[in-house]
């Protein structure tokens, strides 16, 4: 430092200055990431928690309550809204409905995925224009695409039942008919949600290195041992990947089943979903929508581990 | 002795083409279906359902509905783009910001702090939704209501309540931190010796190898916020004017015949599958133009995560 060597009053103060900014500044720069992470991270930190972890400490807490959310205060109910969910007949149905809906729509598309998967990783011509033939319907809204599929399912006018009038067969009412309705929006579901499902097959297969199967080729393996051996194992964490985040995906069914057949006949394809929707918003009760919103998690958290730990056992694909 | 790259299964060629276009065709058909639909009339549906072939192919549906003097589809396309580029540019800021803080600094409480956002991928959205609607609907000060929240209806049915929740997107933090990782330390420190700062590095230095992953969170922000209806149905049903497509579509499609001044006979199905031709189109196109782009942005999570 120039300054030290005089006894300049004034100078002894900017030495002080000098050496304090200095100070901070190699604060500064040790903690540099410390100083820069944190101010990166508090706002969008602070942000997260009123927008995401508040919600849901509050979600938690309304499931014990009963409230409109329009006026008037919450009101502590302890468990009757999960009683509710647990003895009331419907809501029974409903939950049942959305397991069978996820469980059923995730294997349909997880096994047609790997299907279309392995056949678009041959050497084929125009594997362009058949992924987009596959991949398209995702990029579809979900509620606008469904109103076109009611249209196929119109109990009159639709083009399924003029098809039937036309080949002199009787109509079919599809919406009161629940098994119909059943197939109807798994088909739905799986034609909008099939895509993603083989774009990550196919990026796991196209993963695989060739050598792996040149060298079983070269030890004597046949077409079927290769599949078994090679590609079922290296496909197990693709497969682990596609089953969790797709889960998540089916159980949220909504718009599909809104639009289709609004939950009937008689709740029997109402939906976890749906229900929420009305509690909240039809019928006002912040409460039920919470604890069936709960229930959702609840069911996706168990649905996951119970994937993970199914999976992790590697006997999937077998 | 020959080897083939992949492993021959006892399938023929002619056979796996035949499924393929079969398959394929099954999975065109409904969008087909809609698309030659849109340029007939309903006489054309009714007369062949199995697939409307127009006999004089005509452009009438898309013309009342792109017509700003009859439909306010421009208004709602706006209003979808508004969002969209909303949604693209603050959590893509945020992405980067996160994603760089998490792969390149470190610090006590950074895991922590990541682990905090993780919880989020874990939850469905409902969880969240219906108390911030809450939030929304009691927001002091807004919409007739006082300092506590009370004897109005806060945002709803107004625009803040389109742009203020899920900017924080922990699944482009999370893609980001990936390739943030996979950029080598040196090309940072080369240019902090040189004099840049943090905020120079992250613009002159790491964004132009961020564009690929940048391309992929700005392509699936824009199909999400294209097709996004609950949130919307959620907090603005009660005012079309600020309507996005998905939801003012759903409306718009009871509206076919009588913007043709017909009367309300038979269903103006023709008219619905415009609207949604309308609603795929872009997308489609987009796809078309950069597939490369969407098949990363797929697999592109799975692989590195």
């Amino acid at each position: 430092m120039i300054d030290a060597t005089t006894s300049n009053i004034t100078n002894v103060h900017v030495t002080d200055t000098l050496s304090r900014k200095e100070a901070f500044r190699r604060w500064r720069y040790r903690h540099r990431h410390a100083v820069e992470g944190w101010t990166i991270l508090t706002p969008i930190l602070l942000y997260y928690g009123i927008f995401f972890l508040f919600p849901v400490i509050a979600s938690l807490l309304l499931s014990f309550m009963k409230w409109s959310g329009l006026s008037g205060s919450p009101e502590w109910v302890g468990l009757a809204n999960y009683r509710r969910f647990l003895s009331d007949p419907t809501y029974i149905t409903i939950i049942v409905n959305t397991m069978v809906f996820a469980v059923s729509i995730l294997i349909v598309q997880t096994a047609l995925a790997v299907v279309i998967a392995l056949m678009l990783n041959a050497k084929i011509k125009g594997r362009g224009l058949f992924r987009a033939a596959w991949y398209v319907p995702t990029l579809t809204s979900a509620a606008v695409m469904a109103q076109v599929a009611f249209v196929f399912i119109s109990p009159a006018d639709g083009v399924i039942n003029m098809v039937l009038r036309q080949l002199k067969l009787p109509p079919i009412i599809f919406y009161t008919q629940v098994d119909w309705m059943r197939v109807i929006i798994i088909a739905y579901s799986v034609w909008r949600g099939v895509g993603g499902a083989i774009i990550l097959y196919l990026a796991a297969l196209q993963g695989i290195h060739p050598e792996l199967y040149e060298a079983a080729q070269v030890d004597g393996a046949n077409g079927r041992q290769l599949f078994r051996h090679i590609t079922v194992p290296l496909l197990a964490p693709m497969t682990v990947f596609v089953l969790i985040t797709g889960i998540i995906g089916t159980a949220q069914i909504f718009e599909t089943v809104m639009f289709l057949s609004k939950g009937g006949p008689a709740n029997l394809t109402n939906v976890l979903m749906l229900q929420i929707y009305q509690d909240a918003f039809a019928n006002q009760s912040l409460g039920l929508a919470s604890t069936g919103a709960m229930i959702l998690g609840l069911l996706l958290i168990v649905f996951s581990s119970i994937n993970m730990r199914i999976l992790s056992r590697g006997r999937v694909g077998n | 002795m020959t080897l083939s790259r992949r492993p021959r299964f006892k399938i023929s060629r002619g056979l796996l083409y035949t499924l393929l276009i079969v398959s394929s065709a099954v999975m065109a058909f409904p969008l087909l279906f809609m698309f030659l639909g849109s340029i007939g009339t309903t006489a054309d549906y009714t007369r062949s359902p199995w697939l409307p072939i127009p006999s004089v192919p005509t452009l009438e549906n898309y013309a009342i509905i792109l017509n700003p003097g009859k439909t306010d589809v421009w208004k709602w396309v706006a209003n979808t783009l508004i969002r969209a580029a909303w949604y693209i540019v603050i959590p893509g800021i945020i992405s980067v910001l996160c994603g760089y803080v998490f792969a390149k600094l470190s610090f006590r409480g950074r895991d922590a702090a990541f682990t905090f956002l993780l919880m989020s991928l874990m939850l469905p959205g409902i969880v969240f939704q219906v108390p911030t609607f809450v939030m929304m609907a009691r927001f002091p000060l807004a919409g007739g209501n006082n300092i506590l929240g009370q004897g109005g209806t806060g945002f709803i049915n107004q625009w803040p309540a389109l742009l203020i929740p899920g900017l924080v997107s922990v699944y482009y933090i999370f893609m980001l931190r990936q390739t943030f990782y996979s950029i080598p330390a040196d090309f940072e420190e080369a240019a902090r010796v040189d004099g840049a700062g943090t905020l120079r590095c992250l613009f002159s230095v790491y964004l132009p190898m961020l564009k690929p992953v940048l391309t992929v969170l700005v392509i699936f922000q824009f199909v999400g916020i294209w097709n996004d209806y609950i949130w919307p149905l959620f907090v603005t049903s009660g005012n079309p004017q600020i309507y996005v497509m998905a939801l003012g579509f759903q409306y718009l499609q009871q509206a076919g015949n009588s913007l043709k001044g017909l009367p309300n006979t038979v269903t103006d199905y023709p008219f619905t599958f415009a609207l949604a031709a309308c609603s795929i189109l872009p997308l489609v196109i987009m796809f078309l133009f950069l597939q490369k782009y969407f098949v990363e942005g797929v697999a592109g999570f799975a692989i590195k995560g």
